[in-house]
């Protein structure tokens, strides 16, 4: 049975695409204000959970709830409350940056303003430039203010960070650090191991389709009896984390 | 937690935001409109002028009576079943669907926005051809301009719930193409499209003037020598157009 007392729970979700099992039994529960992380290295499943959570891809077993809500039967309310930024996905490639916030913010019933956003994501002085003509960072960046444009109560993340330089990044995990204190639930995906420790409550650790482990970020260094979150990973997943930028 | 989350759907300013939007988008990128605007010219020119000069029903040329009907119903035809579908599709293929998908956004706001923008690009298109075949060809109006333009515009919408369906469902660019060309010639060879319905057996023939492209061509002739439109052809459009958009919403696909 569902509890009503989380922002997001999982119970044993499952998904396989023809013969590989992307993800192999998942649950888990984050909840009401708290940064949540889920770190694995590629093909871990990662994606996958966070879109069924978002009720992007239809789990072949198991439950979700957002805010006590199941996203694919409750898609109107859900989509109201929920901020998603997503791996894979794209903007129309034309429009620039103000219009495709407009865009985004028309959709919902109380938008952040445009030009708020816009100054909070670092895009002041691209607003006029169209989506296809940024930078990959500056892309990204776009991608997170679209997420928030709807004052989403609970946000997911995919891949936070990819592919932003490092001052960037700082940007972003302030802007995680303002979300929380808003009182946001963030639900982050991440293989930078510097950036979950920074920012998350706590951390799943994810190896082919399934939770390794999940505790604060601190509670999994100790557990493994090691002296970082990166030595804990290797040790409690048997796997390398992988360089990222 | 959750009593007071209400599903709120986005009102007209996202409607009127996202048609803006997309229109920006055809203006910022005019090879979108080679189709819209070139074709109904195209296939007027192909065929006015031999049909300017021979006169069919009272005072009418073969132009008025047949092929001016019928280049208009080819046209919005091709331009709602096959075009307009093939940007949806294209937008599904980049992911640009995907990323609405997780908004509150509806199958029926991005349809609907899709289908305004292209009808203003078809009505340009047409006007111009209609403006060429008036100046060029010596067409004269229709009878009754009223009845001419209600079942354009009925037509239209029929059309444009045909290529709702296939854009709603089409997974790339191509086969919107493809399923789009299939639906355009299954409904065009059951409505004149090659060589008149007079060609047809009996039950093709009352099946094609019920479905939208033979109900369209018959009902633009009558309009234009002043004959009164079949009923059946109105109720078909009018069911085609209705069903159409439901089954669209229904089936919507955003990847
Ligand atoms: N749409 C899909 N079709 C087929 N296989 C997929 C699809 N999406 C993901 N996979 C596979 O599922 C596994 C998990 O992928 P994903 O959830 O994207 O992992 P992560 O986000 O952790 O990198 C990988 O082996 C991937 O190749
Ligand atoms: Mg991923």
């Amino acid at each position: 049975m569902a509890s009503h007392d989380l922002a997001i729970e999982a119970i044993d979700l499952r998904k396989r695409y023809g013969s590989t099992e992307a993800v192999a039994g998942i649950s888990l529960g984050v909840h009401p204000g708290e940064v949540f992380g889920i770190l694995g290295t590629n093909g871990a499943g990662k994606t996958t959970t966070v879109e069924m959570i978002a009720g992007l891809r239809r789990p072949d077993a198991g439950q979700v709830r957002v805010l006590g809500l199941d996203p694919a039967t409750d898609r109107g309310k859900v989509r109201q409350v929920l901020g998603v930024q997503l791996q894979s996905s794209a903007l129309h490639g034309s429009l620039t940056v103000s219009e495709l916030v407009d865009l985004y913010a028309s959709l919902y019933a109380r938008p952040v303003p445009t030009g708020e956003l816009i100054e909070q994501v670092g895009l002041t002085s691209q607003v006029t430039t169209r989506f296809e003509k940024l930078s990959g960072g500056q892309q990204q960046r776009l991608s997170i203010a679209l997420a928030l444009v709807g004052r989403p109560r609970v946000v997911i993340l995919d891949e936070l960070t990819t592919g932003l330089d490092p001052r960037a990044r700082r940007e972003m995990w302030r802007t995680i650090e303002n979300l929380r204190s808003s009182g946001a639930t963030v639900l982050l995906v991440s293989h930078a191991m510097e950036e979950v420790e920074a920012l998350c409550d706590r951390v799943a650790l994810f190896v082919a389709g399934q939770v390794a482990a999940l505790d604060t970020p601190s509670g999994l260094t100790d557990r493994a009896g090691a002296s970082s979150l990166d030595e804990a990973f290797v040790a409690l997943t048997g796997q390398e984390p992988e360089e990222v930028l | 937690m959750t009593t007071e989350i209400q599903a709120q759907r986005p009102g007209l300013r996202a409607w009127r935001t996202l048609v803006v939007c997309e229109a920006k988008m055809v203006a910022r990128d005019t090879s979108g409109l080679i189709v819209p605007l070139g074709l109904p010219l195209l296939i007027l020119l192909m065929s006015a002028s031999s049909a300017a000069s021979q006169v069919v029903q009272n005072g009418h040329t073969a132009l008025e009576v047949f092929v001016l009907p019928l280049a208009l119903t080819i046209v919005i035809a091709m331009i709602a079943i096959v075009n307009m579908p093939s940007f949806l599709a294209y937008y599904r293929r980049t992911g640009i669907l995907r990323r609405l998908a997780v908004t509150p956004a509806s199958p029926a706001l991005v349809l609907v926005a899709q289908t305004v923008v292209s009808i203003v690009q078809a009505l340009l298109g047409l006007t111009l051809a209609v403006a060429v075949a008036v100046v060029g060809f010596g067409a004269g109006p229709p009878e009754d301009l009223g009845v001419a333009v209600g079942v354009f515009a009925l037509a239209s919408l029929a059309m444009y719930g045909i290529g709702m369906m296939v854009a709603a469902l089409a997974p790339t660019p191509n086969s919107a193409v493809a399923i789009g060309l299939v639906a355009f010639f299954a409904v065009g060879a059951l409505g004149g499209l090659f060589g008149g319905m007079a060609t047809l057996p009996d039950p093709l023939a009352s099946i094609g003037t019920t479905l939208p492209f033979g109900g369209a061509v018959q009902g633009l002739g009558a309009a234009w020598v002043g004959a009164s439109v079949e009923a059946s052809s109105l109720i078909g459009m009018t069911v085609t157009a209705v069903v159409g958009f439901a089954v669209a919403a229904v089936v919507f696909r955003w990847e």
